[in-house]
Parts: C-alpha cells; structure tokens; sequence
C-alpha cells in the first residue's frame, strides 16, 4: 500500500522546487562573495578570536573547501535545512489530525504504522530536490568563480548529510504526534533544531561540556573534515540514521497508542 | 454476525463522559440510526468504532474486529465506509484527484455509477466547493468501493434538499441490496425517513433503542389547529394532549393517543386549518425518560448521576421494551 507515500510526495513536489532555488540562490550567493573573502582570509582568521573560529568550524579558509565546510554548508546545510526538515517532520501528522484528514485516511484498511512511515518517506522528494540542487550549486558555482571541488568530496558533503537532515525530520516527527497543533509542532521543531546547532556550537568549546555536543545531531556531521580532509565519518553517519530510527519509532509508538 | 456490537462503550475525557456504557447492535443488512442533539456523543461513538479513539472502559466490534484489535479492525476497514461529519480532504486536489487517491487505497469499481447521482465538480480543487459538494464528494468517497457496512454522520449537512432526496433515494437502494447502514443524525425527520430501527443518545448515554415505527408512535403527533372561533378550554382539551399552547383562536399541542380519536375529536369544532405532524426530536426529547420522582427530564443533574451503574440501569439501552415498560415516557398512558 503506497498510495499515501505517492499522495505526499506529490504535495512535496512544489515547495521542494521554491525550496532548492531559495538554497541555491543562497549557495550562490555565498560563492559570489567567496573571490573577495579569499584575498582576506588570513585577515578575518586573524581578526576573529580562536573560540568564534572554533564555534563556525572555519578553517582554511582561502580554499574553496575551507570556504564552503565554515561558511556555506554550517549555515544553508546543517542550519537552515535541518531547520526545514524539522518543520516538515513537525507537519506529517499533526496538520493531519488538526484538518480531520487522519479521520480518513485511517477509516481505510492502512494501520497508523504504516501511514507514519509512509509520510515521512514521502520527505525522499524535498531530500533528493535540495541535494540535487544544492550539489549542482556548489560544483557549478565554485568553477563560475575558477575554483573547483573533489567531486567525491563534495558528493560525501551531502550523502553525509542525509542521516543529519533525517535526524532533524525525526525531532520534527516526534513533535508532530506528540501535540494536535501543528503551529506548536513546527515552531518547537524549528526551535528545537536550532538550539541544538547552537548548542553544539556552544559546548564544543568547553572540554567540560563536551558530552552536550554529543547530544546534538550536528555533532556527528562535519562538513570540513569531510571537504578539507576528506574524512568521511562513517560510523557517525550510522549514529544519525540509528538516532532517526530511534526517533521514528518512538514516534510510531505514540502515535498508535494515541486518541485522532 | 452483526455489523457493530458494542457492549458499556464508554469514553471519558476528565469528569466528562462523552460516552456512557453505550451498548447496541446493529444487524447485517439494517439500516440503523444513531439519533441525538449536537454534543450527545454521536461521533464519539463513531469514532471509537473505527479506532480512531480508545474507550475508556467496555468495548465494540465491527464486522467481528474488536477495536481493540488494531490488526483485525484494519483489516475489515476494507469492507467499510466511512463519511465523517467533517471532510478533511487535501484541499489544492481536484475532487477527481482526491478520488483516485482513495481509488488507490480501496479501489473504485462504483465510482462512475454514484458520480451520476452525486455531482461534484471534479475538477476544481477541492478548496474551492461548495458544502454540498464537498459532501457529495465525501459520499462518493465513502460508497465507491461497494463497501457492506457504511457509516455516515450527518451525512445531509451541507446537501441542497434535492440532493438529500437523491441520498434517500440511494440509501434505500443501498439497503434492498442488503448493505448494512449506520445513519448518525441530529435531524428525526432524515432518520425516520430511511431507518429501520433508531438509538438515540443523549449526554453521552442511550436513552433508548427501537423501531423508528414504534418511536414516532409513542412520540404522539404534533398538532397545530386554528379554530374558526374561540372554544371552551375545558370542552376542547382531552387527557391525550400534552404541551399544550393556548392562543385566542388556535391550539398547539403534542397528541398522544390514536390518530382516530383525534379526528373524530377535531370534527367536532369549527376549524380553519389542522396540521399534524411527527414532532421535532428536541420534542421528544422534552418527553423522553423524565425522572422517575417527577417529570423533569434526566439530564446533566448531579443528582441523577447515582442511578448510573445501578442494577435497574443494566439492560440500558439492550432492549427496546425498556423505555415503555417502565413508562418513563411522559407521554404514556398506563
């Protein structure tokens, strides 16, 4: 049964579009700046304190791949696109519930386990059009500008990123079952994605504080080691999608044992 | 089997019971409705009986799958449909596309055949109908996988009176063709037109379960008379006639024994116009189950409350009988 998997995804096909060229206009125009900030590395590494070098994750950054692991990918990647996804995990059961739709949809013989799931894999659409799109942003971009990336780099900066992005709609999803109201669902989500970038951020700085960031999904994806170092964090990258797997059950859990 | 068997369904949400030992079958092949007041608990029921909410205590089958069974109970949702009081449908599909999505779920082998008796404009998005196209659309939806077992609430609201004959129409084809029906309504004149048997709910409990025949029969008729000339009160009033509204010239009332008697009583005055008429539900309300002290109706009263759960109350809403056995209808004489 798939026929709410085919639905979603087609309701996700036009934000997706208005949503990756929103990023890619915000890619290029990070790459746009990217020739000027280069001659000025040194003298903005220099001028900011150790700890705001630290916090960004920025380093060497008159490369194209310093560049785009401190300033591009932190913020239009792991900021802003973890926020979305959490906003649109926030979104798959609650509008449902608020707008009588999940009266429906679960009059029909489909359980409530397979109608979570089906929702969220429908956020495959969103996933695949940002990656894309963002991918060919960056490739593209970067050689507009004479620079260029190691393609399988820059392909890992983003299959990376996808248990990242996962763990970001499971935060969401687990928002969404847990209230009947959408708008509390998805302000939390988006809340709640960017205290945790920011408290990964935060707590990295402080040795004391270290096992804080551990907690924060973004701490098991890093951008710049994977561009600069070419450090491909597999293993972490298991953590996210066990850390997503472990959200959706737990939201599959309340939302079957829940009144609609 | 029957097609829902509930046993003490009871829903409470805090101090509140939504539902309140509700127990009532509903037979294969019957069309039956579930009449009360917006706010009884009608769709409460409803919606514990397809799952979507848990009973607090007691329990339901349908088509066999106790609700308790989440595997059993979405298996038989293949043989039922449902058309909800409110129609959460995804609002920038056209109404062809939101059909084919419910097609993909359940399949479709009548769509084309109720789209002739149900006229919605299938391709305008669905955020643009009208009320009564967005419930012709519900109806579609709910009978187009040639379902046994139906389930409407309010299924008229929104329907223009043409489309409400068409669905009465429909309703009574469905049931010569042995579908069983469960026909949720706050309206007795819809209900009486296409049920068999009737359960009227009323703050959460059954107050009582029979034949729609017998329901009207012991609901007396409304009459409404307009006299050519003043009469003697006491010359024109009878023991069978309760409610009764005096004016200069004319006489309402609810008459509670037979039309006969009534007519012959009528002819004896000089009238200029005589309507009579099965009474509002809110009337019959009014008359149903007063309390056994006095006659005021039960109702939230606290002090009703202790004769819930009491032995008398057990057979609540399991024999048809009760009520006029008991004769707590007002109305009735001994």
């Amino acid at each position: 049964m798939t026929a709410i998997l085919l639905n979603e995804s087609k309701g996700y096909q036009r934000s997706s579009l208005v949503l990756t060229g929103v990023f890619a206009m915000l890619a290029a125009v990070f790459l746009a700046v990217f020739p000027a900030m280069k001659d000025e590395a040194d003298a903005i590494e220099a001028a900011y304190p150790d700890y705001m070098l630290e916090l960004m994750g920025l380093e060497e950054l008159s490369t194209i791949e310093g560049f785009a692991g401190g300033y591009v990918y932190p913020f239009v990647w792991i900021l802003f696109a973890g926020m979305y996804f959490g906003y649109a995990g926030a979104g798959t059961v609650a509008d449902d519930v608020r707008t009588r739709k999940m009266d429906l949809t679960l009059s029909y013989p489909v359980s409530r386990e397979s109608v979570i799931v089906q929702k969220v894999a429908a956020l495959w659409v969103p996933m695949a059009a940002l990656n894309v799109g963002m991918l060919a942003v960056m490739a593209g971009g970067a050689r507009l500008v004479g620079e260029s990336f190691d393609p399988v780099a820059l392909a890992m900066v983003h299959l990376l990123g996808v248990p990242y992005l996962l763990v970001c709609a499971g935060i969401g999803v687990v928002l969404s079952v847990g209230t009947d109201r959408p708008g509390r669902a998805r302000t939390g989500a988006l809340g709640l994605v960017f205290l945790l970038w920011l408290l990964d951020g935060l707590a990295a700085l402080e040795p004391d504080y270290e096992w804080i960031a551990e907690l924060t999904p973004s701490h098991y994806y890093d951008p710049t080691a994977i561009l600069l170092h070419e450090e491909y964090a597999f293993l972490d990258a298991a953590v996210s999608l066990g850390a997503f797997l472990v959200l959706l059950v737990v939201a599959t859990t309340v939302f079957v044992r829940r009144d609609i | 089997m029957p097609a829902i068997q509930t046993t003490d369904l009871t829903k409470r949400y805090g101090d509140v019971a939504a539902n309140d030992g509700v127990t009532f079958s509903v037979e294969s092949g019957e069309v039956f409705g579930y009449l009360g007041p917006n706010g009884a608990g009608k769709t409460t029921t409803i919606r514990m009986l397809l799952g979507l909410i848990r009973p607090t205590s007691g329990t339901a089958e349908v088509l066999g799958a106790d609700v308790h069974d989440r595997r059993a109970l979405t298996a038989v949702k293949s043989e039922i449909g449902y058309l909800p009081d409110t129609l959460g449908f995804d609002d920038h599909l056209t109404g062809r596309q939101v059909l084919d999505y419910f097609a993909r779920m359940r399949g479709d082998e009548r769509r084309g055949e109720l789209l002739e008796l149900f006229t919605p404009p299938l391709d305008q998005p669905v955020g643009t109908y009208s009320a009564g196209n967005r419930r012709m659309l519900g109806i579609v939806q709910a009978f187009m996988h040639d379902p046994a077992f139906v389930i409407m609430d309010e299924p008229t609201s929104g329907l223009d009176p043409l489309k409400q004959d068409r669905l009465r129409l429909f309703l009574e084809s469905e049931r010569d063709a042995g579908k069983t029906i469960f026909f949720s309504s706050h309206v007795l004149s819809e209900v009486q037109q296409v049920c068999d048997r009737v359960g009227i709910i009323r703050d959460g409990e059954l107050v009582a379960l029979e034949d729609i025949d017998e329901l009207l029969a012991r609901s007396g008729k409304e009459v409404r008379v307009q006299l050519a000339e003043p009469v003697d009160e006491e010359d024109f009033l009878t023991d069978d006639m309760i409610d009764v509204e005096l004016f200069d010239d004319a006489v309402h009332f609810t008459y509670t024994g037979d039309a006969q008697s009534l007519l012959e009583h009528l002819v004896r005055f000089e009238t200029s116009d005589v309507d009579i008429g099965n009474p509002q539900l809110e009337t019959i309300f009014k008359h149903y189950y007063t309390g056994e002290s006095g006659d005021e109706p039960r109702g939230r009263d606290p002090a009703n409350e202790p004769r819930r759960g009491e032995p008398a109350d057990e057979p609540r809403g399991g024999d048809s009988a009760n009520a006029s056995r008991e004769g707590r209808f007002r109305g009735e004489r001994p």
